[in-house]
């Protein structure tokens, strides 16, 4: 099982205020914050590591038809940032999934997985239209949309 | 939702009901669900809230209330009934 994830960050800057005090220890571990405190990139670390619980979030719930707004239950164990391309895990209740994400100039999208090394995906990104379902038939083995994205991953 | 106005706690609930639905409605991307909101209205499959901020939604109830929502509290605040129950039982609380 695959689950993606898609952060517009026009839309994120427009609706998030993760400089809110308070905000940021609701959502990440200390180990996460350390990473947000040292880089040069908070905002993009911020949605990074988001982008990468949610994902996690979504195979987690189907799994174990599981619903909850826990951000601390789905803790980024390991990440790996080498220019556009970030690879990490993501631990929720003893079980890893792995990931990888794009750190697009417009949007953040990763993709996780329960495999290492990850199976074959095929990414698909491409302009939200909230009237247009046509997508489904395509049969996406998961979907993400946010602000003016949409984004389909399938398992080859 | 029937209002019944002689006993205080029912008064509070929507007292709180009325200033959750100020709270939400600032993040709700679903006004018809806004305003037909009810105690099993759902935070995003409903008013379709960005789940990036539910965690507003908490910081907001948190000032307006005057009260903490621990981690476990949170992690269950996805509706309307739950997000009452939770700021009833942390105003018993204080």
């Amino acid at each position: 099982m695959i689950g993606n994830d898609i952060v517009d960050l026009r839309q994120a800057m427009l609706e998030s205020n993760w400089r809110r005090k308070g905000y940021l220890d609701k959502l990440f571990s200390r180990t996460e914050q350390l990473w947000i405190e040292g880089t040069s990139k908070p905002t993009q670390m911020i949605w990074l590591l988001w982008s990468m619980k949610e994902a996690a979030y979504k195979i987690h719930s189907r799994r174990k038809n599981w619903r909850a707004f826990a951000p601390l239950k789905l803790i980024c164990q390991t990440l790996e940032i080498k220019e556009e391309l970030a690879t990490g895990s993501i631990q929720c209740e003893n079980i890893t999934f792995f990931s990888q994400t794009i750190l697009a100039t417009d949007f953040i999208h990763t993709v996780v997985s329960e495999q290492y090394p990850m199976q074959a995906i095929k990414v698909n990104i491409s302009t939200y239209n909230p009237g247009d379902c046509s997508y489904r038939s395509t049969d996406p083995a998961t979907v993400s949309h946010h602000g003016r994205f949409l984004a389909l991953a399938y398992l080859k | 939702m029937i209002a019944i106005p002689f006993q205080n706690e029912n008064m509070d609930r929507s007292l709180i009901l009325s200033k959750l639905k100020v709270i939400v409605a600032n993040y709700s991307h679903d006004k018809d669900a806004l305003e037909y909101l009810t105690e099993s209205t759902d935070f995003i499959k409903d008013l379709k809230i960005n789940s990036a901020n539910l965690v507003d939604v908490v910081l907001d109830v948190e000032e307006e209330f005057d009260i903490e929502i621990d981690n476990l509290s949170m992690e269950r605040m996805l509706n309307v009934s739950a997000a009452l129950e939770i700021i009833t039982d942390k105003l018993k609380e204080k």
